[in-house]
């Protein structure tokens, strides 16, 4: 069955004004219900792909169809309220004084209604768990955790249907990566999201991503169901990524009758057991 | 065997805030180790990290008992210019640590006011940026390369200056799974052919466990655990309740231990390879 898409990338091709072409031809597709791991090397592209998916840059070549809207001829107003981007630093996209005027700056540029606002902004921080006796916290005294869940309401409140998020899981401990992405994942299952992470934290990819889009050198190198992609530790290797290392262990012994798809070390326990008994 | 580094009932409480950050601490860590420190954020790494070199008490304000040793000497009674030769420490945020406009600058600045001759520091780079790989970025300002050069700009300014001690606050939290493992493979190599004591603070144990001789577990500002890696490993189920997530292979085959299908008596494997042997010596000793 083959769903609609909802943003379709089409041989884009994007080159930064100093000649540096970041990316080349590159083609793929988002539909309702995918969760993408955008994955590759430092400089394979990642980040300058996502800012195409919402118009913040224009393709040099190709196109971006979201919605069907072309990122070249739509205002930036119109993508906001569709493809969200969470910058990868949450103090990179925080300048308000208070948490409530973080929320509501979005909406307020897009000149709705202050009813409107309001409620879009109670909607966003119930999502994320702000109560409101932060609405008049300065953000920059939030501790990190905190502050990536303002910098995720504050596009939440625009009701994307995508949502981009640059490495969630940067400068956080395990447990706070984990709670993040089951909070991505409650956006994505309950809330209809699309989401696209961009990472370079394989067990996280592993753990949550459906899908992956793997990045090398601007271009696409793979596509397609993690296990799958992770099974292919060759074309990994082009763009300096290594699967995680439960799958290099199965990999490595797949001689013994182990999956080289296998993400998890449940899945390589029980088959473990399958194979001894 | 000499001592890099000793921590002695050492406490820091910082003045704004009610509770320690380290408390009590006893630590000795050899020359020449490899040694790993984990545990959650907010338990007190950097903090314990900052002492190392000083930074704490000499930049900031608080309340500081017991002692800490760096290569014997009590670290207040060192001058602070002898101190950063004998400990270099690697920022989380690598930009906290940048001066220079360019990263050729950054990179020569601490040798520069280590006073070392011209040639010296020529000698030293054509070493070091290879080794970082850092030559396309030289004549680039520090704040304008990624994340992931940022961290390894910041790698090298501090191993230019070839300090005995080095401590690293997470040095791979921006780099991608390849860049990880190149920063730990010199840092194995600063080992073997320099006996650098080495001593990181990192998330990320996949790449840290196979090189650590020795593996300290701090949480809430206590070290709950110091141990040589392997027998620290063995405690898992310990350093779970703890909030440590170990590499998928470790974890796999401690579980394998607990579920009675791994003889108690082997150790644990630490890497893929060492993984894959001993899963291949279990399944001959079922047939």
């Amino acid at each position: 069955m083959k769903t609609t898409p909802y943003l379709s990338v089409e041989n884009l091709s994007y080159r930064y004004p100093d000649g540096t072409l970041a990316l080349r031809e590159l083609s793929f597709e988002l539909a309702e219900g995918d969760f993408v791991a955008l994955i590759g090397q430092n400089g394979s592209g990642k980040t300058t792909a996502s800012k195409c998916l919402n118009g913040l840059f224009k393709p040099t070549e190709g196109r971006v169809i979201v919605d069907g809207l072309d990122t070249r001829t739509t205002s930036i107003t119109k993508m906001v309220v569709r493809v969200g981007y969470v910058f990868q630093n949450p103090d990179h996209q925080l300048f308000n004084s208070n948490v409530w005027d973080e929320i509501a700056y979005g909406p307020r540029n897009i000149q709705f209604s202050e009813e409107e606002v309001t409620e879009r902004v109670e909607e966003a921080a119930k999502v994320v768990g702000l109560n409101a006796s932060y609405f008049t916290e300065h953000p920059f005294f939030l501790p990190k955790g905190l502050r990536q869940r303002v910098a995720i309401a504050s596009i939440l409140a625009l009701r994307p249907k995508v949502i981009i998020v640059d490495e969630p899981t940067t400068g956080q401990d395990v447990k706070q990566s984990l709670e993040i992405m089951d909070f991505l994942t409650y956006l994505h299952q309950e809330r209809g999201h699309i989401i696209v992470i961009i990472t370079h934290d394989m067990p996280i990819v592993s753990r949550y991503a459906k899908r992956i889009v793997l990045l090398g050198q601007g271009r696409k190198l793979a596509d397609g169901p993690t296990s799958e992609v992770f099974a292919q530790p060759q074309i990994l290797a082009e763009t300096f990524v290594a699967p995680p290392q439960i799958t290099q262990l199965a990999q490595a012994t797949a001689e013994l009758g182990f999956d080289p798809g296998t993400l998890r070390v449940n899945e390589l326990l029980t088959q473990f057991e399958g194979l001894v008994a | 065997m000499s001592i890099a580094m000793r921590f002695e009932d050492y406490s820091w409480r910082y003045s704004r805030t009610s509770e320690p950050a380290l408390k009590n601490v006893n630590l000795e860590i050899a020359a020449g180790a490899v040694v790993g420190i984990i545990g959650p954020n907010g338990s007190g790494k950097t903090s314990l990290a900052y002492s190392m070199n000083g930074l704490i008490p000499n930049q900031y304000n608080g309340i500081r008992t017991g002692a800490v040793y760096v290569l014997g000497k009590e670290v207040t009674t060192i001058p602070q210019a002898q101190l950063c030769q004998q400990v270099g420490l690697v920022f989380s945020d690598p930009e906290a640590q940048f001066t220079a406009m360019t990263v050729e600058d950054e990179v020569i600045f601490g040798m520069e006011n280590m006073g070392l001759t011209i040639a010296q520091i020529k000698q030293r780079l054509d070493w070091v940026v290879p080794l970082t790989e850092i030559e396309p970025l030289m004549d680039k300002p520090p704040y304008e390369v990624s994340g992931g050069q940022k961290q390894r700009v910041a790698l090298a300014s501090v191993l230019g200056m070839r300090p005995p001690i080095m401590v690293l606050d997470e040095p791979t939290s921006m780099l991608d799974p390849m860049g990880r493992q190149r920063v730990f493979e010199v840092l194995g190599k600063l080992k073997r052919e320099y006996q650098s004591t080495i001593i990181v603070v990192e998330h990320s144990l996949e790449n840290l466990v196979p090189l650590a001789d020795l593996m300290i577990l701090v949480y809430h500002g206590e070290v709950l655990l110091v141990a040589e890696t392997e027998p620290f490993f063995e405690q898992l189920g310990y350093l779970m309740k703890h909030d440590v997530f170990p590499p998928g292979v470790l974890e796999f085959f401690y579980q394998l231990k607990v579920a009675g299908h791994y003889p108690a008596a082997w150790p644990l494997p630490q890497s893929v390879a060492a993984g894959a042997a001993r899963l291949r010596a279990l399944f001959e000793e079922k047939k």
